[in-house]
């Protein structure tokens, strides 16, 4: 039934001129490379020659040719072999010719628009370009500045002066600050739940890092990958040095050991919290085994990237290309599914990027690990319990996996002591007896913890970080979360206020207790996830996405704002950081008003954080999984917005990001997808012969698409599945997630007490309304034919106003209060969450649907037709299931039509954005409460979340003119926060144009 | 211009024929308290030059045309069947020749040609307010009746409010103050929660000038409500619309503060001239002389409102938001 990419059917009409163009460079390369001694040196490996070959054709075969380095030699052939390690496949020789021309960023959006594809080994992909950018790199990167050069002028022509007191209305905001009654009962200490006495110039500290946080440009660092490399090269990978295969688990756990063993433990200048994720002021992490050689090629061009650029240092580049990738080049998740199934239809798919992203191929990290645990027991308790479980368990298999789990926790505990050692190491070098003395008391916590339990806050605090640490030094960061902190911290807050009696040292220690977690929040900027250019504009800005959750009930049901919860948001409030990304639950019911408005309060500060969940609707998304009730009440938003069960559960709650738009192109035009030219699903019938009779058969259509993708990405997701559990165990956090230690199983392998695994679904609101326009134009009413209206889609509505306006004035959309509208939505949502449900995992749990897009919306946009709704060719979808802009007038019908979707079938959560302006003459008083009155109502409705852009379209177009007035201006895009001046163009105009309603 | 409004004591009487609605404007945060749905009723007896609703003004059906909003796609002229539509008539529509027979809009996939006012039950205005009530609920708010003047069709009105109030919404009336006294005693006065009464110009010669009618009525009125809200039996609040160079003037202003005083108001709510409605007139196929003066295009400028809010200060009198 389905038929492999085109290009394998087409007659070769014969080489082309542009094939001779192409030959010559080539050899023109090769000759570089043999003739040249510095070039060739680098085609050698720490450990022999580094050979590939890499191959461009055309689909037609009107151009075929191949580089080949063997032996450090350099060849060229006239024919692309079928055995090339990479092949780049042009859909023509326009196509060719381009790419020869092209900047790197140009050449990003041509892999994306499909104008090429690649077959075979991504990190020979990247191998190749790191090749070409060796001779060309000089050109490369002032082809980069020119381009720079160029948007710069073309944004301060629309723009030319700096929008007057925009910028300075913004930093105004915190300089206003409501006060709060004490009205919750778990608040024991503050007076002011709201602590408005504090504002960041109270703490020089956190200023400094603030600053230095914008400041610091990060950089690639290279410690964790040499040392797993040099482990691996003495310890081997497959097998051991004994020629024995190796249990993927216990190597894991002794290779860990090693690591954590030999990094450098260091203690962040003027910082109340002891290690660091990497060597540097700000590092990216390089995670070999995972996406660590997508940047391979980008090593010398990468600090000159205009978007979210990085220094490298030489001594890293000759250490990352001589060291490291080779060594990974086929042992990574991507290169270990394409090699064992034969690169399947599945991953072909996913590596096209307009219909799904499995994440898989990148990390698993999406999950809550049990902090209160280590902070209760340390890991000498943790191991204590292990070997409870290990005696009388003769299981070889179960007995490994516990074995690595104790040297992880080895591992942890020594780099704790290094980190002692390292403070008391620094104190005789330090003059000021005050940061003494603080060096000698990080040395003093780091003694106690990780190994022992946690008796005061700054040893909890120093204790979740150690451990933050760790968990980073085993899976890649992308999506690990910190889970419900208020809730955790709380206890040692209290335990240490107790022991202060006068009123006065209680004051000094809440200010401590402020400043502590504010170093804390910064900590965690210290590290970048591993960008790849392609992914700056494929996802654009995102972070670490380190969620930490506040509010809420308790695990016994009661209500759960206590003084930390205030505590953090005070410190969110201050720093306004888009990373950790902070997420408050609400219970109504159980709540205060005063607690919901210090929320929109915050959120107005920050202009976009925290977003709010209605803890009722989550329950009730999640009820029919049989969770335990406690354990329901005790979840934590993870990555962006999704739900985990807080130390319990390995929900990889963004296995993949799904195109559901994708699906509604190949119904309508039988299974073929328009902009790969890809006749890939099933044969549904064709608009043009009138294959639709009614509205249903075409729904139907659409059904059987989606199904098809959606069985196509749970197949990828399931072999790069079987890849972490051979490639990356995750022992550490086995170690932290129940049940892992008693079943003995590592946590990749189903060892979690509850399993699932969650996909984000991108594009309701444009399905909803496309199906809506269809249903309502061309069957109810039949004001337009299908065959009409597929040809008006096909030319982009350009030669039909008529019938572009009647789509989008027309039909009542989803957002505009249309009960009908609602029904299609909920039509759509339920048929999406029955095909995940009907999957079980490799885990033995759920595929579970969320609504949400992270940036997704924008470049599955870019990379899709125009749509029966009206959206036009390359526009994005909207963020998440928000309603389109045009909707309504009226914020209300928006926020009734979503809060009536089911939360049933929407169990991995959604994402729902609303901008929202204060009028200038509003009162702060009035503007909060506003604020509050849409959130309470809305989830009075049923709805699930929400978040809020405090900003105008105004100030954005003035911060992309003038980013350097706007350096912390935090947006959020769908779940996730990012700085609006990192984005790429198409996201910051993407924001511009939501919907702005006036609060 | 045409000031022949009726303000004889029949016509202000009203009747209990449903109204024509201009439209149920959602999320209101500018009409009384909380988030509000706002009803505006079709049809005023003042004519107020610098109407921001003119189409509010006439109580028949009327139709609009927003040539931003239009395609060119022609379909409307194929449905006219009186040939008054085209791109060369000054205003797309040739009012001479319309009948208001309205089939041109659904013909219109655009939504440039508008049906301005359209018949609403009871029941029909409350089913679309009600939705909203779980907003109005969590933020004090509820709904206000706005037109043009509501009050033009009190025995609607007075059983619109009851089911209203009935429903449990918080109700408000904006009035221009212009009704029959007795009627509003009976009809409306002890259903209505809170009453916005906007009070333009003092002088009467000027009032009938830039309003279209004599404003005696209106200060009768006016005084008569105060002397209710002094007893706690009504809830009021006297608007002023700040108009430069007509309602926004020292002396004016003045007046105003002084009548407030004198009915014991020491409150009132100055509304800000917004130019934005200067594009209005002409969809309904109206080029009055105001609208296109260069003057009523401005915002008013900070200092000077700070100076108007000043006069009603000195003596005493609150600026409310």
């Amino acid at each position: 039934m389905f038929q492999s990419p085109l290009s394998e059917n087409r007659p070769s009409p014969g080489l082309s001129p542009t094939h001779i163009l192409v030959k010559v460079l080539l050899k023109i390369m090769a000759a570089c490379f043999n003739l040249r001694p510095s070039l060739r040196k680098s085609l050698e490996s720490d450990t022999g020659w580094i050979d590939y070959s890499a191959a461009i054709k055309t689909r037609s075969g009107s151009v075929s040719a191949c580089i080949r380095f063997s032996l450090g030699r350099a060849s060229v052939t006239g024919t692309a072999p079928a055995d090339a390690d990479i092949c780049l496949v042009f859909k023509s020789d326009r196509q060719v010719r381009r790419f020869l021309t092209a900047s790197p960023t140009e050449q990003i959006y041509m892999i994306l628009k499909n104008d090429f594809y690649t077959r075979g080994n991504a990190a020979c992909l990247n191998l190749f370009v790191y090749c070409i950018s060796l001779l060309l790199n000089k050109q490369q990167v002032k082809m980069m500045a020119r381009e720079r050069l160029k948007d710069r002028k073309q944004v301060l022509k629309s723009s030319p002066g700096p929008g007057t007191g925009l910028s300075e209305a913004l930093k105004a905001r915190a300089e206003e600050r409501l006060t709060g009654n004490r009205e919750d009962p778990g608040v024991r200490y503050l007076e002011d739940p709201y602590l408005p006495e504090f504002s960041l110039q109270d703490f020089p500290r956190l200023a400094g890092f603030l600053d230095s946080h914008f400041e610091t440009r990060a950089e690639v660092c290279p410690e964790l990958p040499e040392l797993m490399t040099e482990w691996h090269r003495k310890n081997g990978y497959e097998t051991d040095p004994g020629g024995k295969a190796w249990n993927p688990v216990l190597r894991k756990g002794h290779c860990y050991k090693y690591i954590m063993e030999n990094r450098r433990p260091f203690i962040h200048a003027n910082d109340l919290i002891a290690g660091t994720t990497t060597t540097k002021e700000v590092g990216v992490v390089v995670y070999p085994e995972g996406h660590g050689t997508m940047i391979w090629g980008e090593l010398f061009t990468v600090p000159h990237r205009s978007l979210n650029p990085y220094d490298v240092s030489p001594g890293t580049r000759e250490i990352l290309h001589h060291k490291v990738f080779p060594y990974w080049a086929n042992r990574n998740f991507k290169e270990w599914v394409r090699e064992k199934y034969d690169n399947p239809l599945c991953q072909q798919i996913d590596e096209r990027f307009a219909v799904y992203f499995d994440w898989k191929s990148v990390t698993i990290s999406h999950t809550i690990p049990d902090f209160p645990k280590i902070l209760r027991l340390g890991t000498r308790g943790i191991i204590a319990e292990i070997e409870d479980e290990m005696r009388g368990d003769t299981d070889e298999d179960r007995t490994a996996t516990r074995q690595a789990m104790i040297l992880c926790l080895e591992g942890l505990e020594t780099y704790s002591r290094n980190l002692a050692a390292q403070a008391s190491g620094e104190i005789s070098g330090t003059k000021d007896p005050a940061r003494r003395a603080e060096l000698e008391n990080l040395s003093r916590i780091c003694t106690r913890v990780v190994s022992g339990p946690a008796s005061t806050l700054e040893e909890a605090v120093n204790a979740i970080w150690i451990t933050w640490v760790g968990v980073h030094m085993e899976s890649t960061n992308a999506g690990m979360s910190l889970g419900r902190l208020d809730q955790w911290l709380q206890p040692y807050f209290i335990r240490d206020m107790e022991k202060i009696s006068d009123p006065e040292g209680q004051k000094r220690y809440i200010r401590h207790a402020v400043e502590l977690i504010g170093c804390f929040m910064m900590r965690c900027t210290d590290h970048l996830p591993l960008t790849p250019d392609f992914a700056n504009y494929y996802f654009g800005g995102s972070s670490s996405d380190q969620a930490i959750t506040l509010g809420g009930v308790t695990p016994e049901g009661d209500d759960g704002i206590n003084d930390m919860t205030y505590i953090f948001l005070k410190v969110t409030e201050m720093l306004g950081l888009r990373d950790p990304n902070v997420n408050a639950r609400f219970t109504p019911g159980k709540n205060s008003d005063t607690y919901l408005k210090r929320l929109c309060e915050v959120n107005l500060i920050t202009t976009a954080t925290p977003s709010i969940h209605n803890d009722r609707a989550i329950w009730r998304s999640l009820e029919q999984y049989n969770y335990a009730m406690e354990d329901l009440r005790n979840w934590s938003a993870t990555g962006c917005v999704e739900p985990t069960l807080s130390g319990r559960h390995m929900g990889h709650t963004n296995f993949q990001m799904i195109s559901l738009v994708a699906a509604l192109e190949m119904a309508l035009n039988n299974g073929r997808h328009p902009l790969m030219d890809w006749e890939l699903g099933p044969r549904t019938g064709q608009v043009e012969e009138g294959a639709f009779s009614s509205f249903d058969r075409f729904f139907k259509a659409f059904e059987d698409q989606m199904r098809f993708l959606i069985d196509q990405s749970i197949r990828y997701n399931e072999l790069l599945a079987e890849a972490h559990q051979e490639l990356r165990p995750t022992p550490l956090l086995s170690t932290l997630i129940s049940d892992c230690i008693k079943t003995g199983k590592d946590v990749t392998r189903g060892g979690a007490r509850y399993n699932s695994s969650g996909a984000a679904c991108i594009g309701l609101a444009d399905i909803t309304d496309s199906m809506l326009v269809i249903k309502k134009l061309v069957f109810d009413d039949r004001a337009v034919t299908f065959r009409e209206l597929k040809e008006a889609i096909d030319g982009n509505f350009e030669k039909n106003p008529g019938l572009h306006a009647m789509v989008t004035r027309k039909v009542p959309l989803f957002g505009s209060g249309d009960p009908g509208a609602v029904a299609m939505a909920n039509r759509i949502t339920r048929f999406v969450h029955g095909t995940y449900n009907s999957y079980t995992n490799y885990r033995g749990g759920k595929y579970t649907a969320g609504f949400w897009s992270m940036s997704n919306h924008v470049a599955y946009g870019t990379l899709c037709g125009a749509l029966p709704s009206g959206r036009l060719k390359g526009k994005p979808f909207t963020p998440g299931l928000t309603p389109q802009p045009g909707a309504s007038d009226s914020l209300l019908d928006n926020l009734r039509d979503v809060a009536a979707l089911e939360p049933e079938n929407m169990s991995n959560n959604i994402a729902f954005n609303v901008k929202v302006v204060p009028a200038a003459d509003e009162s702060r008083e009035r503007t909060v409460e506003n604020m509050a009155a849409y959130v309470a109502s809305y989830f009075q409705l049923g709805g699930m979340q929400m978040q809020m852009n405090v900003v105008t379209s105004d100030m954005l177009r003035d911060a992309m003119a003038h980013p350097e007035n706007y350096r912390n201006l935090l947006v959020r895009i769908s779940g996730y926060n990012a700085y609006f001046v990192t984005l790429n163009r198409d996201m910051q105009r993407e924001l511009i144009e939501r919907a702005e309603y006036r609060i | 211009m045409t000031t022949g409004t009726n303000t004889n004591r029949k016509a202000l009487l009203g009747t209990a024929d449903p109204p024509l609605i201009l439209d149920i404007k959602g999320n209101s945060l500018d009409d009384g308290p909380g988030i509000r749905s706002v009803v505006f009723f079709k049809g005023c007896p003042l004519s107020c030059v610098w109407c921001h609703n003119p189409e509010s003004k006439k109580r028949g059906p009327e139709i609009s045309f927003s040539p931003d909003d239009c395609v060119r796609c022609n379909a409307c002229m194929d449905a006219c069947p009186a040939g008054a539509l085209s791109g060369e008539n000054p205003f797309y529509i040739d009012r001479e020749k319309c009948d208001l027979c309205f089939r041109c809009i659904p013909a219109c996939p655009s939504g440039a040609l508008e049906q301005v006012g359209r018949e609403m039950t009871e029941k029909g205005i409350l089913d679309q307010v009600i939705r909203d009530k779980v907003f109005f609920d969590a933020s004090g708010g509820g709904v206000t009746f706005s037109g043009g003047e509501p009050t033009l069709h009190m025995p609607f009105l007075s059983g619109l409010i009851q089911s209203a109030a009935g429903a449990g919404l918080h109700t408000l009336l904006e009035t221009c103050g212009l009704f029959d006294r007795e009627a509003f005693d009976t009809l409306v006065l002890p259903h209505i929660h809170t009453v916005y009464f906007d009070i333009k110009i003092v002088d009467a010669a000027l009032h009938r000038q830039y309003c279209g009618a004599s404003n005696a009525k209106i200060l009768e009125n006016f005084r008569h409500l105060a002397a209710l809200a002094a007893e706690g039996r009504l809830d009021l609040l006297p608007r002023v619309p700040l108009v430069p160079g007509i309602t926004a003037t020292e002396a004016n202003l003045s007046a105003i503060a002084a009548l407030l005083l004198e009915n014991n108001i020491p409150f009132v709510k100055l509304l800000a001239y917004n130019p934005l409605w200067t594009q209005k007139p002409l969809k309904i196929g109206v080029k009055d002389k105001f609208s296109s003066e260069k003057a009523s295009q401005d915002w008013i400028p900070s200092q000077d409102l700070d100076r108007m809010e000043r006069i009603f200060r000195k003596k005493g009198i609150e600026i409310t938001d």
